[in-house]
């Protein structure tokens, strides 16, 4: 990180006061997808004055505003959630350097980015592949799920394995489609290099916190 | 962190998933915040309805690239609806005189003020705010929550638009110096 000059600083102020004319709008606009320094100056403006916009009342939006909103967000097909994750949803083979690019490809550029690990768990016949994407920063891990779900009366279940110690369960997974997870804080330090495991559990996940049902699918977790 | 950002937090999150239900709380929740906001900022009902329909829209669309560690979940969702109500105010009104009266920058020199306000412990924006000048706060103030451009602010303290601009990114570097860099 290096430090802003203060014309930066105060340009990006300026942007966040939002009394730039349009043309110098919109030029910071882009300086903030492609200069990281500068982003993270913003989000600091933009934290810093937010508390002036407690003097602002709430307004009951009229009932017509959301019917519209449902019909223009939800009415419509999906977007496409950011490529990273519809191709993680599909991914079981992937080589880390190609799934390093779509990353920094396909995702929007985020200040508070960290280290991320990857683990791609297919089943030994290919039918269950989840994919789980760790941000070291945010200690957020996030697992999409696809192929085939599990049996009606049964869920999977993620297990963090690290060394020789007990599989630590981090959850039970969606049916399908993608969550996120928080990594407890006496977790994250053993999570690099470590294993992710799903097995099969009844319904809502190992009832003694300790896997009973087969082992489905299990894969490192990978710097990328 | 309050309760209820947590919760907003909880929504936003399931909102990310696709999360139908989360949304429509999220509304429920924070909808009536944002259209005060919209409606501060534009002055125009009909248009600010149509900027919250814009804010939701792209909130569901976007909700993923919320970072929680950079913002509280309130704070993310007031900044989406001030960038896009601040666009179209920008949009609206073009002044084509102001851009290019402003496009020469005055460029900025440390000043006693922003001295004394680093010296201080203040950390908190009103605190920082309570330090400027009473007329800059109110600038700062005017700008950020009634959306006001240089152009109106300068007519509004009689003083010549880069002046104008002058002061306000002066003060801006004194803010800034006075909250940190948390």
């Amino acid at each position: 990180m290096r430090d802003l000059p203060p014309d930066d600083i105060a340009l990006a102020g300026e942007y966040v006061l939002g009394t730039l004319p349009l043309s110098e709008r919109q030029a910071v606009t882009r300086r903030i997808a492609s200069d990281a320094d500068f982003a993270r100056e913003v989000a600091r403006w933009e934290a810093h004055l937010d508390p002036l916009a407690e003097e602002v009342m709430p307004v009951s939006p009229p009932r017509r505003v959301w019917a519209e909103i449902e019909a223009r967000a939800l009415g419509v097909p999906e977007r496409a959630p950011s490529g990273l994750w519809r191709w993680l949803a599909g991914a079981s083979a992937i080589s880390a350097a190609f799934l390093g690019a779509i990353l920094w490809l396909g995702e929007p550029l985020m200040p508070a980015q960290g280290r991320m690990w990857v683990s791609d768990m297919v089943s030994e016949d290919g039918a269950v592949r989840l994919a789980a994407l760790y941000n070291e920063k945010t200690g957020e891990m996030r697992v999409s799920m696809g192929g085939a779900a599990p049996a009606p009366e049964r869920d999977f279940e993620l297990w963090l394995i690290a060394g020789d110690a007990a599989p630590v369960s981090l959850g039970v997974m969606p049916r399908r489609g993608q969550a996120a997870m928080p990594i407890p804080a006496d977790l994250r330090q053993v999570i690099a290099n470590a294993t992710l495991a799903i097995t099969e559990e009844p319904r809502g996940g190992a009832p003694a916190g300790v896997a009973t049902g087969p082992l489905v699918a299990k894969a490192e977790l990978r710097r990328i | 962190m309050t309760a209820q950002s947590t919760d907003l937090g909880a929504l936003l999150a399931r909102t990310a998933l696709r999360d139908r239900a989360a949304f429509s709380a999220l509304y429920s929740a924070h909808g009536a915040k944002l259209f005060g906001i919209c409606l501060r900022l534009l002055q125009d009902r009909a248009e600010a309805e149509d900027a919250l329909q814009d804010v939701f829209v792209k909130v569901w669309m976007n909700a993923d690239r919320y970072v929680p560690e950079v913002a509280s979940p309130a704070a993310w969702l007031n900044t989406v609806a001030r960038n896009l109500c601040i666009d179209r105010l920008r949009a609206r009104k073009t002044g084509g005189v102001e851009a290019e009266v402003l496009e020469a920058l005055p460029s900025l020199e440390p000043t006693p003020e922003a001295e004394a306000i680093r010296a201080s412990d203040g950390r908190r924006i009103e605190d920082c705010m309570g330090k400027l000048e009473g007329v800059r706060a109110e600038a700062v103030r005017r700008a950020y929550v009634e959306g006001e451009s240089y152009l109106e602010l300068a007519e509004r303290f009689e003083v010549p638009l880069n002046t104008m601009r002058s002061w306000l990114r002066r003060s801006l570097i004194s803010l800034r110096e006075c909250l940190g860099d948390a």
